[in-house]
């Protein structure tokens, strides 16, 4: 399969990449492509103009300011996994980027593209939520930074403006205990169900911060947030947590498709919630 | 049309290419290297994985004009100029791991860089890092006998 016929233009720097933005209508960004690209084939996406990004040094960069880790919107998959500074401050990012694809797809495929093609079932999203990420965006006319949970809209749609380009996501260093898990039919697929989650306990067992996402449920990632005031600040019993779990559930509208029907979806989220919320919060302090 | 220069197997293809040329057409079609095969054309499959600077990717899921000044390797660089068989070609043959055929070279090349990549793999890490290569004839058990072979005889040639 051939895309339509297009030009393809290889920005150095952001500068060039606005100027190349704004030439054309229709012009979008390629990253790593491996979600692109397949529409593009697929003529779904038939843009007269694609600009790479790629070879934008300063996408690729990954640093500490204070207490925040910032990482580029062309840090690859695999660049995740094998970051030392990943690894040490936002040790739930390393595991989830473990998950996704496969280790060709890993290769190119970019955190910033992730997160922009906003595919309700995809991996980043319930952990960049549950950790409280921001992204920033850049533009000929400026710079602004938004909170992921903002950003994203609905399926494959983020608040992205043409001619803007995703920089940076911004993520608060964060080694509480955590859990990501992805309920997938085969391996290397995108998730049926899926959850990210982080709880601090105080010592007499209390529960002083408690963060939920679940992927795959809705028309986006969600945060959980009621089930999470429900049970904060109190000890909770099993049976706190399965009716908070089951009320959270009761209130997801899933995708109904050949991947899994909407009932199949919210049962299995039940499940991977009641029993890794319980094991983060009854059973062992880290995972 | 953009004037691309790639490197395949050590030998420069330059051409005067559209730029929605996919790179598993540029290998098929302008360098004329047909080992690397077409196969699900989504990125999914993996029959059209090549080595890019080294590291594993669907040839399918890239265009020519992305990698332009790029080295790459695709399974014709295995054989040696004498003729013979690589370690990987040899253990695949040898375990017939393969049936028709059609997926061998994406596999071939998955193991062209694992086994480089890491000393040992068990065989349940040789399962997950294979897992965007698909193969429809033999149940993947001899192919992961022949990973596992070649990662021996490249060992034992390095010591
Ligand atoms: C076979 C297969 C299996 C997969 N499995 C999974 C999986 O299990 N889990 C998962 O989460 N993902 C999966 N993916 C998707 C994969 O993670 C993609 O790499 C990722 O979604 C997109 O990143 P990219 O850099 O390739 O983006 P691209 O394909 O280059 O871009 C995607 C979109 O985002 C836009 N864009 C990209 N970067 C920017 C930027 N910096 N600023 C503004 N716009 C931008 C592009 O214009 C485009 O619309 C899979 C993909 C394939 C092909
Ligand atoms: S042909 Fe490229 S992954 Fe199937
Ligand atoms: S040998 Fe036929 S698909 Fe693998």
């Amino acid at each position: 399969m051939y895309p339509k016929p297009l030009t393809y233009r290889r920005a150095r720097t952001l500068d060039e990449a606005f100027s190349f933005l704004s030439e054309n209508e229709d012009a979008r960004v390629i990253a790593g492509g491996q979600s692109i690209m397949p529409m593009l084939k697929l003529r779904i996406a038939s843009p007269s103009l694609l600009v790479d990004i790629a070879p934008i040094r300063e996408l690729h960069e990954i640093r500490m300011e204070g207490n925040e880790i910032i990482i580029g919107a062309m840090v690859t998959h695999r660049e995740i996994i094998e970051s030392r500074e990943i690894k040490s401050n936002i040790p739930m990012l390393q595991e989830t980027a473990r998950h996704i694809a496969d280790v060709q797809i890993r290769n190119r495929g970019t955190l910033g593209g992730s997160i922009c093609e906003a595919d309700p079932s995809a991996d980043y999203t319930p952990t960049l939520l549950v950790l409280d990420a921001r992204v920033t965006l850049k533009s000929a006319k400026g710079e602004r930074t938004v909170s992921l949970d903002d950003f994203l809209v609905g399926p494959f749609e983020v608040d992205i403006k043409q001619g803007e380009i995703l920089t940076s996501v911004i993520i608060p260093v964060n080694r509480s205990a955590y859990s990501v898990v992805k309920y997938a039919r085969r391996a290397a697929d995108f998730a049926v169900a899926s959850m990210a989650a982080l709880v601090e306990k105080k010592t007499d067992g209390t529960v002083s911060d408690i963060r939920v996402a679940v992927g795959a449920q809705s028309d986006r990632p969600l945060r959980l947030r009621d089930l999470e005031s429900e049970l904060t600040g109190i000890k909770p019993q099993k049976r706190d947590l399965h009716l908070a779990v089951e009320k959270a559930v009761e209130g997801l509208e899933p995708i109904d498709d050949i991947h899994g029907s909407a009932d199949y979806r919210k049962e299995v989220t039940s499940n991977i919630l009641k029993a890794n919320l319980g094991s983060l919060i009854f059973g062992g302090d880290s995972k | 049309m953009t004037v691309v220069n790639i490197k395949i197997n050590g030998k420069k293809y330059s051409d005067d290419i559209e730029d929605r040329t996919l790179l598993v057409h540029f290998i098929r079609d302008h360098a004329r290297l047909r080992g690397t095969h077409i196969g699900c054309d989504t990125g999914h499959c993996g029959a059209c994985t090549v080595l890019l600077n080294d590291r594993p990717v669907k040839s399918c899921q890239i265009l020519a004009v992305q990698v332009d000044g790029e080295s790459i390797e695709t399974v014709e660089s295995l054989e040696g100029s004498d003729g013979k068989l690589s370690i990987e070609q040899e253990a695949f043959r040898e375990h017939f791991a393969m049936q028709c055929g059609y997926c061998t070279s994406g596999f071939l090349m998955m193991t062209h860089h694992l086994i480089r990549e890491y000393p040992e793999l068990s065989r349940e890490e040789i399962r997950e890092k294979l897992h965007g290569n698909y193969c429809m004839c033999t149940g993947y058990q001899q192919i992961v006998d022949a990973v596992q072979d070649a990662q021996k005889r490249h060992n034992d040639k390095k010591s």
